[in-house]
C-alpha cells in the first residue's frame, strides 16, 4: 500500500483548500466536540467516532482525520483538547484541527498521542474518501474519484457506492463509476462484477483505461481476461483514431500558421507575380506593432490588455501595408517584368528592414503577452485543444474569407483581377494601373502584418521572425499553385498536416526536410503547383 | 581542337586579368614570407588568409556567374555546393588530426567519440586519403547538382520557381547538417584542424601555399569559363538565357546545356569551398544558410553578371567592404548590403564591369561612325527597311540585359 | 492524300484550353515540296496548329505525322526541329544580345549537343553559307550588329534567314509580313517563293495581297477546323469564307 500516503496527502490538500471559510458548512462549534471525543476510548470506539465525523459530510474535519491517520493528532492533557501537532525541537507545535490556526506549543509531556492501528487507518482513509467524494464542489468530487481511480483502491468501493447514490452531476458520476470499476478490478470481487468493470473501462476508452486493462489481462484468467483482451483491442483502435485526430488538429493549426504567413505572399507573388523576399519582414513588422501596442497599454491603460490584439490588428495592417506601398512605389514598380531582379532587390530590402528593427528594438526577443482568452486549453474526447491554436485557426479562416470577399466582391478586387489578366486592356479602360499595383501590394503586405499579430502569440518576436517563414511561405504558394488563393489554402493545410504526421516517425527536423524534398520533387512533376492556372497569360 | 578551345579563352581582357592574378599570386605570399616583418611591404599572415578567403569567394562567384550571367539560371543554392566541397575537405582534415584530438582516438573524430559512436560511419571511409577527398570535393557537389538539375531542367522548372527550389534545397541541407546523427559534427561542424598534406595548417608557409592554390584554382577556372563562354556552346547558353523556347525550336536540347553548366558550376563551387575551409579553419552548417547563397548573387550583380571578370571583381569588392564595415561600423553593414541589392538592381543592372565596357564600346563605336562619316564618301549600304536606324544607337541600360557587351569577332 | 506519301499529315487533331477548343478535329495534309498558305480570322487556331506540329502543344486527340512515318506527338521541340521542321514565330524572336551573324551561326545546321558545340570550330563551308545567307536576307552590312538593334522588318528577315540556315525539309512561317511596308511585303513574298523551290513551306498570313502573290493552294481555318481549301479565287468565292471574314 505504498500509494496510500500520497493519496491521503492529496485528500488532505483538497480538504485543506475546502477548509477555507467559503466552503465551510457547519460551524466549528458543533464539530469540535466530535473531534475532541477522539481523545478517549478504545479502538472500536474510535472507529465509531471516525464514522460519526465522516457522517457530518463536512470537509472541515478532513485535516483532523488526516492527522489522525498519520499519527499527528494529540490531545492536550491539561484540558483534553485535540490538536494537530508537529514536532519542534523538544516539544510540539500545536495547530487547531478545525481552523488550522496555530495554537501555541506544548512540551513533550503535556500532550499524548491518539493511537491508531492499521484497521483504523483503513477506516480513516475511506472516511476521508467519502468525505471528499461528497464535497459540495463537483470539481473536488471529481478529483477525489480520479484519485481512487489512480490508486485502484478497493477500499474506496464502499465510499464510491455511497457517493454514487447521492451524485447528481452526470460528469462526476461517470468518473466515479470509472473509479469504481478500476477499484473493482483490483479487488477480490466476483467475476460478474469484474466483467461489468471491464465494460465500464472499455467504454471509458482512454490511455488510463488501457493501462488498467492491460494489467488486468496480465493478472486474471478466464472470462475477465478475454473481456479485457477485447476491450484492449477496441481501445487501441479508438486511441489510434484520436491520435490521428489530434495530429490532424496540430496539422491544421500549423497549416493555419503557414496560411497566415503565405496568404499575403499569395497576393503579391500569386496575383501580381512579384517575388517579395521582404514578405517575412512584413510579418515581423506586424508582430512588432503588436509589441508596441502592448507596451503602450501596459504603461498607460493596463485594463485594455485583453483587447490589445484587436487594437494591434488594424494598426499592423496599416503599418505593414504602408511599408509595402512604399516598397512598391520606391523599388518594385521599376522592376515589373524582371522577376529575378525583383527577388534580389526585395531581399536587400528585407536586410534593411531587419537591421532597422534590430537597431530600434534590439536584437533579442521581445515579450508579447497572451491575453487571457488566448491562454489555456480544453479537451474534446482525448484531444487537447489550446485556445491560442484554436483562435489562430479561426483567425486564419477569417482572414482567408475576408480576402476572398475583397478580391471577388469589391470594385478594388475587380480592378486587381483586371490588371492581373491584362494590364494594357485594363489601363485603356481607365483603370489607374499604378494605383492598383500599389494598393494590391499594400494589401498583401498589410495581410502579412495581420499575420504577424497572430504569430506574435505563438512565436518569438525577434528581428529574424520573418526569415523563419519566408521559405515555408514560398513553398506553400508554389505548392498550392500560383495565382490561386484556394490553392494556397489547400497547400498550407496539406503541408501542415503532412508535416505533423511525419513528425512522430521522423522527428521535427527530418520531417521538415522530407517536406522540402517532397516539394522539390513535386514541382518537377507539376511546375505550376496543385491548382495550376492554364493559358497564355501564364506562359508570358 | 583542344588547343583552339583553349586559345579561345585568351584576349586582351583575359590577358590583363591573368597578369594581375599572377602578380597577386606571387607578390602576396612573397610579401608575407620574404619581406621582414618591420617593412612597410610586409603582408601579415592574417591578411594573406583573408585575401585567400576572398579568392575562394571569387571562385564561387565565378561559378554563380556561369549559370546566372550566361544561362539565366538564378541559383539561390550555390552555397550548398560550396559547403559540400568544404565538408569533403573538412572530413579529410578531421581524419588528419588522428590521435591529437581531445579524446585521442586514432580513427574517430572528437565529436563522434563525444556522441559515443563506436565506429566510423561508412561515408567517412577513404577521407583519410587526400586524393579521395579531393575527388569527393568535385564529385559530391557535382552529383547532387546533376541529379537535381536532371529532374528540374527536364521538367522545365525555370525562373523564380527554380530559384525557390534551389533555396529549398540548401535549406533542407542546412537542417540536415544541423543534426548530430548525420555524422558531420552537427551544430559545431568540423574544426580544430591540425595539418594538411603533412604541413601544419597554422604555419605561414602553409597559409601562403593555400593562398597561391586558391589563386591558381581561380585562374584555371576563369580560363575554363572563358573558353566555354566564348565557344559556340557559350552562345547557345546566352541564347537559352534570352529566349529559351526559341532555342529549343532550333533543335537544341536546352536541358542538356543547362545540366552541363549547372553541374560544372557546382563542381567549381565545391572546389571553392574546399579551398575555403583550410584557410578559415572551420566548416559548419551555417554555410548552407540561404542568405549566403543570395549574397553570392549580389557579388556577381555588383561586378557585372555575364562578365567573368565582373564576378571576380564583385566578390572581392563586396567582401572587402564587408570586412571593413563589420570591423568599423558593424551596425551599418546590413544596411549597406541591403542597399547594395536595391541600388545595383535599380541603377546598375549590368554591374560595374558591364557598365564600363558598355561605355567603352559606345565610345569606340561613336568614334568608328565618326570616322566613317568624315573619311568615306561611299555611304553605307542602304538598310533594307526604311525604319532601320542608319546609325548605331546602343540601347540605354534598359530592361534587357545584353551579354558581354564587347563585340566578339567571328573566328 | 494518304499518310504514307505525305510530308505532313494531320488527322482529327483537337486541342482545348480549359474547355475552349482552339483546334477542333483539324485535318490537313501537305505534300513533299508543296507550298501552302493558311488563312483565317484571328483566333482561328493557326498558331496553335503550328504549336502542335512543332511539339510546343500536345494535342488532346488526333494524329500528327511527318514524312508519313514519324509520329510528332511523341517528340519534343528539339527533336522535331532536328527532324527537319523549322519555324518562324508570329512575334519575331531572335536572340537580341547576339549579333546577326551569331544568330545565324546558332541556327546553322550542325550537331546540336553540348560537347559538339563546346569544341565547335567554324569551318570554311559554314562561313560561305553564312555569307550567302547574310546576302540573301540583306543583312550583310549589319552582320556585327546586335540583333536587338534591328528594325522590326529586319528581325523578320533575320528569322527567315535563321530558318533557312537550319536547312529544314518543312518551313512553318507564321505571319511573315506582319509589320512590314508594302515593298518589304512584296520582297518577302519573292523570297518565300524562292525558298519554296527546294523546300516545303506552310505560310500563315492575313494579308490577302501577300497570299495572292504567292499563288499557291490556300486552306481557310475557322474555329479550329478547315473551312475551305483550294485556290485563292476558289475559296474567296465560298460564301462561308466571306461570311467568316466579313460577316457578323
Ligand atoms: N496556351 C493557350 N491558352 C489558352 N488559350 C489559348 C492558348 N493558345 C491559344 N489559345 C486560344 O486559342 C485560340 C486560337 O489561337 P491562335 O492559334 O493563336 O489563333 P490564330 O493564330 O489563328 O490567330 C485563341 O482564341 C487563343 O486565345
Ligand atoms: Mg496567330
Amino acid at each position: 500500500m505504498s500509494l496510500a500516503r500520497p493519496i491521503l496527502l492529496l485528500f488532505a490538500l483538497i480538504a485543506g483548500v475546502l477548509a477555507g471559510p467559503a466552503v465551510a458548512q457547519s460551524d466549528p462549534d458543533t464539530l469540535r466536540p466530535l473531534i475532541n471525543e477522539l481523545a478517549d476510548g478504545k479502538y472500536d470506539q474510535t472507529q465509531k467516532q471516525i464514522e460519526a465525523l465522516a457522517a457530518t459530510g463536512d470537509p472541515a474535519v478532513a485535516p483532523a482525520l488526516e492527522a489522525l491517520g498519520e499519527g499527528d493528532l494529540y490531545v492536550r492533557k491539561s484540558d483534553g483538547l485535540v490538536f494537530i501537532t508537529k514536532k519542534d525541537g523538544k516539544g510540539y507545535k500545536l495547530t487547531d484541527p478545525l481552523t488550522l490556526e496555530t495554537a501555541g506549543e506544548a512540551g513533550r509531556r503535556e500532550v499524548s498521542k491518539i493511537k491508531v492501528n492499521n484497521k483504523l487507518r483503513r477506516v480513516i482513509r475511506s472516511a476521508l474518501g467519502s468525505l471528499t467524494l461528497r464535497a459540495p464542489d463537483p470539481e473536488v468530487r471529481r478529483q477525489a474519484a480520479e484519485a481512487i481511480f489512480k490508486a485502484q483502491d478497493p477500499d474506496g468501493i464502499e465510499a464510491l457506492d455511497a457517493a454514487l447514490a447521492a451524485e447528481t452531476d452526470v460528469g462526476v458520476r461517470k468518473v466515479m463509476e470509472e473509479a469504481r470499476a478500476a477499484a473493482v478490478l483490483n479487488s477480490g470481487m466476483d467475476e460478474a462484477q469484474k466483467l461489468d468493470a471491464v465494460q465500464t473501462l472499455s467504454d471509458m476508452g482512454n490511455r488510463d483505461a488501457l493501462s488498467l486493462l492491460l494489467a488486468t489481462q496480465a493478472s486474471t484468467e478466464g472470462a475477465v481476461r478475454d473481456a479485457a483482451g477485447r476491450a484492449i483491442v477496441k481501445i487501441e483502435k479508438s486511441i489510434a483514431a484520436w491520435d490521428a485526430a489530434q495530429n490532424i488538429w496540430y496539422g491544421l493549426s500549423l497549416g493555419s500558421v503557414l496560411l497566415l504567413a503565405a496568404i499575403g505572399l499569395a497576393i503579391t507573388f500569386g496575383v501580381m507575380g512579384v517575388i517579395n523576399m521582404a514578405h517575412g519582414e512584413m510579418v515581423m513588422i506586424g508582430a512588432y506593432t503588436t509589441f508596441v501596442v502592448q507596451e503602450l497599454i501596459r504603461t498607460s491603460a493596463p485594463g485594455l490588455f485583453d483587447y490589445s490584439l484587436f487594437i494591434a490588428l488594424p494598426l499592423a495592417f496599416l503599418v505593414s501595408g504602408a511599408v509595402g506601398v512604399a516598397i512598391e512605389r520606391g523599388v518594385i514598380r521599376w522592376l515589373y517584368g524582371r522577376p529575378l531582379e525583383t527577388l534580389l532587390a526585395t531581399w536587400g530590402i528585407s536586410l534593411v528592414l531587419q537591421q532597422a528593427v534590430r537597431s530600434l528594438f534590439g536584437p533579442t526577443n521581445r515579450e508579447v503577452g497572451n491575453p487571457d482568452w488566448m491562454s489555456g486549453a480544453f479537451e474534446i474526447g482525448q484531444m487537447t485543444i489550446t485556445y491560442n491554436r484554436m483562435w489562430i485557426i479561426v483567425f486564419a479562416m477569417l482572414v482567408f474569407t475576408g480576402l476572398m470577399l475583397v478580391l471577388k466582391k469589391t470594385p478594388f478586387g475587380l480592378y486587381t483581377r483586371a490588371v492581373t489578366q491584362n494590364r494594357r486592356m485594363a489601363a485603356s479602360m481607365g483603370i489607374r494601373t499604378p494605383w492598383v499595383d500599389a494598393l494590391t501590394f499594400g494589401l498583401g503586405s498589410g495581410i502579412a502584418g495581420i499575420a504577424g499579430v497572430a504569430l506574435s502569440q505563438i512565436d518569438n518576436v525577434s528581428p529574424n521572425l520573418g526569415q523563419g517563414y519566408i521559405i515555408d511561405s514560398f513553398m506553400v504558394v508554389v505548392f498550392g499553385g500560383v495565382g490561386n488563393l484556394w490553392g494556397t489554402l489547400v497547400g498550407a493545410m496539406t503541408l501542415g498536416v503532412v508535416n505533423k504526421f511525419l513528425e512522430p516517425y521522423a522527428g521535427a527536423v527530418l520531417g521538415k526536410i522530407f517536406v522540402l524534398v517532397f516539394i522539390i520533387l513535386f514541382i518537377q512533376k507539376r511546375p505550376r503547383g496543385l491548382f495550376a492556372l492554364k493559358g497564355r497569360a501564364v506562359e508570358a | 581542337m583542344m588547343s583552339s578551345f583553349l586559345f579561345r579563352a585568351m584576349d586582351t581582357r583575359a590577358g590583363i586579368f591573368l597578369a594581375l592574378m599572377a602578380a597577386v599570386i606571387i607578390l602576396v605570399p612573397a610579401g608575407n614570407l620574404l619581406v621582414p616583418e618591420g617593412s612597410p611591404f610586409h603582408v601579415p599572415t592574417y591578411a594573406v588568409t583573408l585575401m585567400g578567403k576572398y579568392l575562394t569567394y571569387a571562385l564561387l562567384a565565378l561559378a554563380v556567374d556561369l549559370v546566372w550571367g550566361y544561362c539565366g539560371i538564378l541559383s539561390l543554392g550555390h552555397a550548398a555546393f560550396f559547403a559540400l566541397g568544404g565538408y569533403a575537405m573538412g572530413m579529410y582534415l578531421m581524419r588528419q588530426i588522428g590521435t591529437r584530438g581531445v579524446y585521442g582516438d586514432p580513427i574517430l573524430p572528437d565529436f563522434m567519440v563525444f556522441l559515443n559512436w563506436k565506429e566510423l560511419p561508412w561515408y567517412w571511409y577513404g577521407f583519410d586519403m587526400f586524393w579521395f577527398a579531393a575527388l569527393m570535393v568535385v564529385l559530391v557537389p557535382g552529383l547532387l547538382a546533376f541529379v537535381f538539375g536532371w529532374f528540374a531542367f527536364r521538367s522545365r522548372v525555370t525562373g523564380v520557381y527554380l530559384s525557390i527550389i534551389t533555396q529549398a534545397l540548401t535549406y533542407a541541407l542546412l537542417l540536415a547538417f544541423f543534426r548530430n546523427d548525420m555524422g558531420f559534427g552537427g551544430n559545431n561542424g568540423l574544426t580544430d584542424f591540425k595539418d594538411i598534406l603533412g604541413f601544419d595548417i597554422q604555419a605561414d608557409t602553409t597559409r601562403a601555399g593555400l593562398f597561391a592554390a586558391s589563386g591558381l584554382a581561380l585562374v584555371l577556372c576563369f580560363l575554363l569559363c572563358r573558353a566555354i563562354t566564348r565557344s559556340k556552346l557559350g552562345k547557345v547558353l546566352v541564347a537559352v538565357r534570352d529566349a529559351e523556347s526559341r532555342t529549343r525550336f532550333l533543335g537544341y536540347r536546352v536541358e542538356h546545356y543547362k545540366l552541363f553548366v549547372w553541374t560544372l558550376s557546382a563542381m567549381m563551387a565545391g572546389i571553392a569551398g574546399a579551398l575555403y575551409v583550410p584557410q578559415v579553419g572551420i566548416i559548419n552548417p551555417g554555410e548552407f544558410a540561404p542568405a549566403n547563397s543570395i549574397e553570392v548573387v549580389i557579388w556577381v550583380a555588383v561586378g557585372g553578371r555575364g562578365t567573368l571578370v565582373g564576378a571576380v571583381l564583385g566578390a572581392v569588392l563586396v567582401n572587402f567592404a564587408k570586412t571593413w564595415f563589420t570591423a568599423a561600423l558593424p551596425d551599418i553593414w546590413l544596411f549597406a548590403l541591403g542597399g547594395l541589392f536595391v541600388v545595383v538592381t535599380l541603377f546598375l543592372p549590368k554591374g560595374i564591369v558591364g557598365t564600363l565596357s558598355q561605355g567603352w564600346s559606345a565610345l569606340r563605336q561613336r568614334k568608328v561612325s565618326a570616322d566613317y562619316e568624315a573619311g568615306s564618301d561611299e555611304p553605307p549600304a542602304p538598310p533594307q527597311s526604311p525604319s532601320a536606324p542608319a546609325k548605331i544607337h546602343p540601347k540605354p541600360a534598359a530592361s534587357r540585359l545584353p551579354a558581354d557587351a564587347e563585340a566578339q569577332p567571328a573566328e | 492524300m494518304a499518310r504514307s506519301n505525305s510530308l505532313l499529315y494531320l488527322d482529327g487533331v483537337s486541342v482545348s484550353f480549359d474547355g475552349f477548343k482552339a483546334l477542333n478535329e483539324l485535318s490537313l495534309t501537305i505534300a513533299p515540296g508543296e507550298m501552302r498558305a493558311i488563312i483565317g480570322p484571328n483566333g482561328a487556331g493557326k498558331t496553335t496548329m503550328m504549336d502542335v506540329i512543332t511539339g510546343k502543344t500536345r494535342p488532346d486527340s488526333g494524329e500528327v505525322y511527318f514524312n508519313g512515318t514519324v509520329d510528332l506527338t511523341g517528340e519534343d521541340e528539339a527533336s522535331i526541329a532536328e527532324l527537319g521542321i523549322g519555324r518562324k514565330f508570329q512575334k519575331p524572336t531572335v536572340f537580341e544580345s547576339h549579333t546577326v551573324l551569331d544568330n545565324l551561326e546558332l541556327a546553322l545546321k550542325a550537331p546540336r549537343g553540348p560537347f559538339a558545340t563546346l569544341f565547335h570550330v567554324i569551318a570554311q563551308s559554314e562561313k560561305k553559307r553564312l555569307d550567302y545567307l547574310l546576302d540573301l536576307i540583306r543583312l550583310g552590312p549589319k552582320r556585327g550588329e546586335l540583333a536587338a538593334n534591328l528594325s522590326h522588318g529586319q528581325k523578320q528577315w533575320l528569322e527567315i534567314g535563321m530558318l533557312l540556315a537550319q536547312d529544314p525539309k518543312l518551313l512553318l512561317v507564321d505571319e511573315p509580313a506582319a509589320g512590314m511596308t508594302d515593298a518589304e511585303t512584296a520582297e518577302t513574298a519573292e523570297l518565300l517563293k524562292d525558298i519554296a523551290n527546294d523546300h516545303s513551306v506552310v505560310v500563315v498570313e492575313h494579308d490577302m495581297v501577300f497570299v495572292r502573290s504567292l499563288g499557291v493552294k490556300v486552306t481557310v481555318l475557322h474555329e479550329g477546323s478547315v473551312l475551305a481549301e483550294g485556290s485563292l479565287d476558289h475559296v474567296s468565292a465560298d460564301e462561308r469564307v466571306v461570311e467568316v471574314y466579313l460577316g457578323r
